[in-house]
């Protein structure tokens, strides 16, 4: 991993030089950013190069992409798409679709992917939670919703391998490092076993985790844990000693979940001053923790504190992490991608997708290529 | 309740939960709220602290991340059902509003 590293900062600074060892493939490997915009597009972005590499076009119905998963090899794009009714696999060199699953059903049923999507860490198989409804001639019936499994290798027209029932209001997904844990994040936290759907643990969230803390508040919908393999989101609560007058009372948290040892924390860092919606883990020195809205913010879960934090340009909904732990980028909602240091935060580049289209709800992942 | 009446069996079933004292306190923006009508929050309206300096800015940064999920169907059309092209003419919310109408019930 260090080499990777060394290589990757080789071609940050505009070297072409291959990094020592003669490691030709790890050489070849480079960070890229990887998220979606409208009108049903996916994007692919050099951060070194503060350059968009390419824009590939869904194939399909949809205009607004949502989550986007990518394989464990950075070569394919799976991205929730047609009003939230299909996964659609795209090939990231060709532009092909090589996998599609289209959530309608018989029976008048429908279902919308709302919206937690993961593959397996082998990349084999891909988890997909959908919420399905049967229309009635006098009523919607609501039915209960489910997680899909589909093994990528059936591409297009894939249809689920298993499925099993899942609780509702899952809005994202995070496979353990060992394929042995599929963590669910709801009103509690579900660890599923991924071949049986038997849940196998929960951490409170809304019901906990102090007795004297109101259910804690989230709103995350962003898979962004792959650089530190630590899934984390911000969460608000309320200390319900304090009279509700009383600002000491509001409190904002960082909830951490170690995808590869299980360590699950929820502690507070500050009286709730600001929105927060999402957050990423840095890979290089773990107690950092970027968090994104209409402020970028870095707090230190060392110590459950705010170091720094900064106006951005604009609200930015999702956020992720250089695998050096440098450079933080935030997108979502409008068009550009913002980089700052992790430093000091000060602004280092910003790369605006052409067309300038809205990126709206979709994840920013960051892949090796 | 006496100035409300039930007109559907939801409805009716909720107003029978409230006077056995069965329902819940509703928390506003309750943990992991996505789709259409699942959240009470107030809306654009006014931030958590009361104000409007903590809302999305500008609004516009914020338009199709509310639409797109279906989060305030009251406020802005529900692309993923009921209008799924509102917006299909309009990738920048920013640059592109004046192509952004006004949606009616379908007949």
């Amino acid at each position: 991993m260090k080499a990777i590293r060394s290589a990757l900062l080789a071609a940050a600074a505009g070297l072409a030089l291959a990094a020592g060892g003669g490691a030709v493939a790890e050489a070849a490997a480079k960070e890229y950013l990887l998220t979606a915009a409208k009108p049903n597009k996916v994007v692919l972005i050099d951060p070194a190069a503060r350059a968009v590499e390419k824009v590939i076009d869904i194939p399909g119905p949809g205009v607004a992409p949502w989550t986007v998963i990518p394989s464990p090899d950075g070569r394919i794009a799976y991205v929730v798409t047609a009003h939230n009714e299909a996964v659609v696999g795209v090939d990231l060199d060709t532009g092909a679709e090589v996998f599609r699953t289209d959530m309608n059903e018989p029976e008048n049923v429908r279902s919308k992917i709302m919206p937690a999507v993961e593959l397996s860490r082998d990349g084999t198989e891909l988890f997909v939670y959908v919420s399905p409804m049967r229309e009635l001639p006098g009523e919607y019936q609501v039915l209960d919703t489910k997680v899909k499994v589909f093994a990528v290798a059936d591409g297009v027209g894939a249809k689920p391998v298993r499925e099993f029932t899942a609780p509702r209001r899952i809005a994202v997904f995070a496979m353990a490092a060992d394929d042995q844990t599929l963590w669910g994040l709801g009103w509690d936290l579900y660890g599923f076993d991924p071949k049986t759907g038997e849940i196998k643990q929960t951490h409170k969230i809304t019901s906990g985790p102090a007795p004297d803390r109101a259910p804690a508040d989230i709103l995350d919908f962003w898979p962004q844990f792959e650089q530190a393999d630590v899934f984390s989101t911000p969460y608000y609560t309320v200390d319900t000693t304090k009279s509700l007058e009383d600002p000491t009372a509001y409190k904002t948290g960082m909830l951490t979940l170690d995808l590869k040892t299980g360590e699950f924390v929820m502690n507070e860092f500050e009286e709730t001053v600001a929105v927060i919606f999402s957050s990423v883990v840095s890979p290089a020195r773990r107690n950092e923790v970027f968090s994104t809205y209409t402020q970028l913010s870095k707090i230190d879960t060392a110590t459950d504190t705010l170091v720094n934090r900064i106006d951005l340009p604009h609200t930015y909904y999702s956020i992720n992490i250089s695998g050096d732990g440098e450079e933080v980028y935030v997108a979502g909602t409008m068009c550009d991608i913002g980089i700052y240091s992790t430093a000091d935060l000060s602004p280092r580049g910003r790369v605006e997708i052409p067309g300038c289209p809205d990126m709206g709800v979709s994840s920013l992942r960051v892949i090796e290529r | 309740m006496k100035h409300i009446t039930p007109l559907n069996r939801k409805a009716k079933a909720v107003e029978q939960a409230a006077e056995g004292g069965a329902v819940d306190e509703v928390y506003a923006m309750s943990s992991i709220v996505t789709g259409c009508t699942a959240t009470v929050d107030p809306g654009w309206e006014i931030d958590p602290f009361g104000s409007v300096a903590a809302l999305c800015a500008p609004m516009e940064a914020d338009l199709y991340g509310c639409s797109d999920p279906c989060w305030w169907p009251a406020q802005v059309p529900d692309t993923m059902n009921t209008y799924p092209d509102w917006n299909a003419n309009a990738p920048s919310a920013q640059n592109d509003w004046r192509e952004l109408g006004a949606v009616f019930p379908k007949k």
